[in-house]
């Protein structure tokens, strides 16, 4: 039970309790058996149906009974429907996991039954010839992206809820332009610094961007840095924007780029003398120079630089004491 | 608050779950009853007292589990064939050296009907798919001494194109990374020998920035501790040999804070209503970091060390030396 808090009841309130419970857990087995006895007789019909929707309203995580909903549309329901009916019969299926997903908003089994629904509208309402064969998916698929922003606002770090939308997003029958994912994530960040999930969808995006050259990678990750620059002045603690900044460093090929960004984070460092990630990130980064450009830097100096801020870092974090002390360890043995 | 871990308490809490029945939630979560059997006997093990529930009471439940249509197990008696619950089935038929009651030959081809072109498993027929259901074809085909039936390749090839900038896994392919997936992924990659996958210094940097100031660890950056990932985040950095990249001292402390004093028991944080699972993951973190008085648990498998080492499996994984009693 997560984030449930406890609450010491004395004897007779558990006995009441239990007396108040008595009677639904004999109406939610009744149900459960009458379900069950039906899945296993094979019944197809719209009355099993609508048992499922009664069930799965109590308990949406019955996983099993998911399945038998899905049995009964495929084999009972869909073949003696028209394909307006099945895309009408769907469509209420997607209201009824809304509401579920409202109440339950992280239960992996309510999130799946939608991508099945999605993926089982019918084409239609025209035909191939008139152009309007993925009317209804199109409707659908669009009114998805709509319903996990709702989701996305209420919970910004909602991993099903981002899951699923690059799965819509990669699936619609008319894609949208990625760029507008760039807009979507800058908003999200920009509401809050801290939402990694942001971040990282949007290092997603850009990467794709990049790869396909529909967007020209040196000028955007300018763009990039000077966001993640605020992101750090306004929250040097925040670990979201250093995880980002060290994915826009990349493996630091370019020396001048790495030198660049280890003064800035210097000038935040003498602002912030006490800060961690300014510290930890000016170490990974001149762990880099040594390493990639060993022949035009001034190794002697940037391994004494290292070492000095590891030996801070111990005192400032002893936490994770040892990692900074193998780190340390490392220079001292040399490049491996 | 506790400093010590309350032995006897935790084990009549486990005792006491199969005897709530005039408990509604009791009836809600019997989606998860094979799981949470998996959980509450790990833990017994875990604290030396296997014995608590009753052995062949338990074998007979787990094999009225059986789906012989789809054959597999599910979590309850006429419940569907899943991955979550027929690698549960195992682990616990293992444990109860009762193995020779399941058809292998039937559960293999179940568990590689499962696996997908792109390499990841479904957790079922209806194909929800996610790098916890590889895990667990993973761990049980190697459990059952069948590993060799699985395409290795394409299942390695999964995992890594799962793996982030951070050095973490998500759960599909694009997924954000999570200390779950660390755990999953990880432990599938050294069952297959394969850790060359893995970016260590990244991930294991990723992991160790879990610890919070009051010791817990979360399971993503800037979200809250929950004792559950105590285990998830402990696990991969002990397979990773790097388990002193955090403080010991701080997540027993925050592990033991969550405790139930009264019934037993241990909650996601201090203060919360206890669950077996959180039971099982704090009392695994505390085994791993080395808590007196606790049995070997193997982070690979989340099953008791000896188990595994006396079937051959053991992997190069490192936990904290186990501290003397009155330490």
């Amino acid at each position: 039970m997560h984030g449930v808090k406890r609450t010491r009841q004395t004897a007779d309130d558990i006995a009441a309790k239990k007396r108040r419970e008595q009677s639904k857990i004999e109406e939610y087995l009744a149900l459960t058996r009458d379900v069950l006895s039906r899945k296993k007789a094979s019944d197809w019909s719209e009355d099993a149906f609508n048992l499922t929707t009664k069930l799965l309203q109590v308990n949406p995580e019955f996983y099993t009974v998911w399945n038998y909903r899905r049995n009964i549309l495929l084999r009972g329901l869909f073949p003696q429907r028209t394909p307006e009916d099945v895309n009408n019969l769907l469509s209420e299926d997607l209201a009824m996991t809304m509401t579920a997903l409202k109440a339950h908003p992280k239960v992996y089994w309510i999130w799946n039954h939608r991508r099945w629904c999605l993926e089982n509208i019918p084409n239609g309402p025209g035909s191939q010839e008139d152009g309007d064969v993925a009317g209804w998916k199109k409707k659908c698929w669009d009114r998805e992206l709509f319903v996990v922003e709702k989701m996305l606002d209420a919970d910004p770090r909602n991993f099903h809820a981002w899951n699923y939308r690059r799965y819509v997003l990669a699936g619609m029958p008319v894609p949208r332009p990625e760029t507008s994912e760039l807009a979507y994530t800058k908003r999200k960040i920009e509401a809050n610094f801290s939402n990694f999930s942001a971040w990282h969808q949007r290092s997603k995006v850009l990467t794709s961007l990049w790869s396909s050259d529909k967007l020209d990678k040196a000028k955007s990750r300018e763009v990039e840095f000077e966001l993640i620059r605020n992101a750090m002045y306004t929250d040097p603690d925040d670990q979201s924007v250093w995880m980002y900044h060290r994915w826009l460093i990349g493996s630091g090929d370019d020396q001048m780029l790495l030198e660049r960004e280890i003064s800035v984070i210097q000038e935040l460092l003498d602002e912030q003398p006490d800060s961690k990630w300014c510290m930890e990130s000016i170490v990974h980064y001149k762990l880099i120079l040594i390493r990639n450009h060993s022949r035009s830097v001034d190794v002697g100096k940037l391994t004494g630089d290292c070492s000095t801020l590891l030996s801070q870092l111990q005192r400032l974090d002893p936490s994770r004491r040892r990692r900074y002390e193998e780190i340390a360890k490392n220079i001292d043995v040399g490049p491996r | 608050m506790s400093s010590k871990l309350l032995i006897p308490l935790h084990v009549s809490y486990i005792q006491k779950l199969g005897e709530s029945k005039d408990d509604l939630a009791y009836h809600l979560t019997s989606h998860l009853r094979l799981n949470a059997i998996y959980w509450g006997l790990t833990a017994l093990c875990v604290m030396g007292h296997q014995e608590a529930l009753d052995r062949e009471e338990m074998i007979e439940f787990v094999m009225s589990c059986w789906d012989d249509e789809a054959g597999g197990f599910g979590a309850h008696p006429e419940h569907d064939a899943h991955l979550l619950s027929t690698l549960s089935a195992i682990q616990i038929l293992i444990m109860q050296d009762a193995l020779d009651r399941v058809d292998v030959p039937r559960v293999v081809s179940f568990i590689l009907s499962l696996q997908q072109p792109s390499g990841v498993f479904a957790g079922d027929s209806f194909g929800e798919f996610d790098t916890r259901f590889l895990y667990c074809a993973v761990s049980a085909l190697s459990l059952l001494g069948r590993l060799d039936e699985l395409d290795k390749e394409k299942t390695v090839g999964y995992i890594e194109r799962c793996r982030n900038f951070d050095g973490g896994f998500g759960n599909v392919v694009g997924a954000e990374s999570h200390s779950g997936q660390a755990f999953v992924c990880v432990a599938a990659l050294a069952i297959l020998d394969r850790l060359d996958v893995v970016d260590t210094d990244t991930l294991c940097w990723w992991l160790s920035e879990r610890q919070l100031p009051n010791g817990g660890l979360n399971g993503r950056p800037e979200k809250l501790e929950d004792v559950c990932y105590s285990f998830w985040v402990l696990s991969a950095l002990s397979i990773l040999n790097k388990v002193e990249w955090i403080d010991a001292n701080k997540l027993s402390s925050f592990i033991l804070s969550a405790q139930d004093l009264e019934t037993g028991g241990i909650a996601d944080r201090p203060g919360d209503m206890v669950d077996v699972f959180h039971t099982i993951f704090g009392v695994a973190g505390l085994s791993i970091l080395g808590y007196p008085g606790l049995v070997d648990l193997d982070p690979v498998y989340c099953m008791p060390a000896a188990v595994i080492e006396a079937k051959g499996l053991r992997k190069g994984w490192k936990a904290l030396e186990r501290r003397p009693a009155d330490s």
